[in-house]
């Protein structure tokens, strides 16, 4: 506004011309710019999709066939364990269904097992419910990558399969000598000496590092997802998720037996 | 200087401070992601306000989407348009913290990764919330503003200056040279 009035008519042209062109040259290379980042965008968002479809390929479905489910488990992830404490036998008949989903390194789970795993296992001995466990494997990012979720899952599911009898104790064991959230998670060595402890026999301790069932634990924990565990642990019973709030305080000691019991 | 010449004078690097700290707080929310695509999914999953068919998708893609976005707001390039599509992002996410609050669903927003594994009623709604007002407030100023120092756009920004660098002088001066003449 200023400069208009300071400046010659013919140099006011001039300047028009010089500006004019300098506009026309700014566009071109605007242009250019514009299409360049256009281009990396279209590459990153590119990259993405086909990162994508690589990853789904990656994660099985439960019923692809692809993961390989233990004995006992079915197919929504879980594992069932009967009356006498062996996976797969004695299951009850006509008892609620109580689906747990853990993670062997979410501490809260450790608290939930703590409060509730004797209550539970008495129940489930009396035939008064139908016990399954999910391990399920959400806080990989927690194990300084050593994906301990996804090895302490495999490794609940391996003794499942190849130890019916060891189950609980070895989940019992698991929360026992759980390790801290955001550490480096169990060697393989200490998850096979906490089996052999648990009463694992030594031939199948020493195949829990194979990651026989890692991709049933991934399929499994994609199904759990689905099924609408969006944390741990979560308790559903007959297939409806419990509520702290409004169903029952389950971290209160005896609150959730007292809930079953009532069923 | 009255206060609107002296806020010419400073809205550009204002508008840089907010541009380099949206594109902090994207790529702080990408890289957690990026460490953990399957937990990205759950945490859009966690929400239940998506189909199911397009979960995967939306989870996978989201860090990618931030990761560009983050970019661009870092160079200054298209800076309007990335604030305009921040605060679409931005309207979603709330709308989506909003639902879950509603619905009494327990779970982390997931936002900068995680999500999901909150112990029931220790969700943190209406932080979350506050936090999202922040995040508008930054895109709508740059929406508003999207010229700033150091910018992409400023670099090619058609300007009818002579020196794309002295821009800002430019502003300054103009009145006070006005103010010598008369």
């Amino acid at each position: 506004m200023a400069k208009k009035n300071n400046a010659p008519r013919n140099d006011k042209a001039a300047a028009a011309k010089s500006q004019a062109q300098k506009s026309v040259q700014r566009q071109e290379r605007r242009t250019l710019m514009g299409v360049l980042i256009g281009v990396g965008v279209a590459i990153v968002v590119f990259g993405g999709i086909v990162f994508f479809i690589v990853q789904q390929s990656n994660v099985p479905t439960l019923d692809s066939g692809d993961a390989v489910a233990p004995a006992g488990a079915d197919a929504s992830g879980g594992i069932v364990v009967g009356t006498s404490g062996v996976v797969g036998e004695d299951v009850p008949e006509d008892a609620p269904r109580v689906d747990v989903y853990l993670d062997f390194m979410c501490p809260v789970c450790g608290s939930f097992e703590e409060i509730n795993g004797e209550d539970l296992a008495e129940l489930r001995e009396a035939g008064e419910i139908e016990l399954w466990y999910h391990p399920v494997s959400i806080l990989d990012r927690f194990s300084s990558g050593t994906q301990y979720s996804t090895r302490s899952a495999n490794a609940a599911a391996t003794v499942a399969d190849a130890a019916p009898e060891a189950f609980v104790d070895f989940v019992d064991a698991l929360f026992a000598n759980q390790p801290e959230e955001g550490g480096s998670g169990l060697s393989d060595e200490q998850l096979e000496e906490i089996a052999i402890g648990a009463g694992v026999p030594e031939d199948v301790a020493s195949t829990l590092d194979d990651g026989q069932f890692t991709k049933w634990v991934i399929a499994g924990t994609d199904q759990a997802s689905q099924d609408g565990m969006a944390g741990t642990p979560t308790v559903m019973v007959d297939g409806a998720i419990l509520s702290q709030t409004e169903d029952v305080a389950y971290f209160q000691a005896g609150a959730l037996r007292a809930y079953l019991e009532a069923l | 200087m009255t206060v609107s010449q002296r806020f010419a004078v400073v809205q550009p690097w204002i508008s840089l401070v907010v541009r380099l700290a949206m594109a902090g707080i994207l790529f702080a929310a990408a890289i957690p992601k990026f460490a953990d695509i399957p937990q990205s999914v759950r945490a859009v999953r966690a929400y239940r306000l998506l189909p199911e068919e397009i979960v995967p998708f939306v989870g996978t893609m989201l860090p990618f989407v931030e990761v560009v976005l983050g970019l661009l707001l870092l160079i200054g390039a298209f800076t309007r348009t990335s604030s305009i599509i921040w605060l679409l992002m931005m309207a979603a996410f709330t709308t989506g913290v909003i639902w879950a609050w509603a619905n009494g669903l327990s779970i982390d927003c997931g936002c900068f990764g995680g999500g999901g594994e909150v112990e029931e009623g220790t969700a943190n709604y209406p932080a979350h919330l506050l936090e999202r007002v922040g995040f508008i407030i930054l895109g709508t100023y740059l929406a508003i503003w999207p010229r700033s120092r150091f910018s992409v756009d400023a670099r090619l920004a058609p300007a009818p200056v002579d020196g794309v660098e002295d821009a800002d002088p430019e502003l300054e001066s103009t009145p006070n040279s006005h103010d010598t003449r008369k």
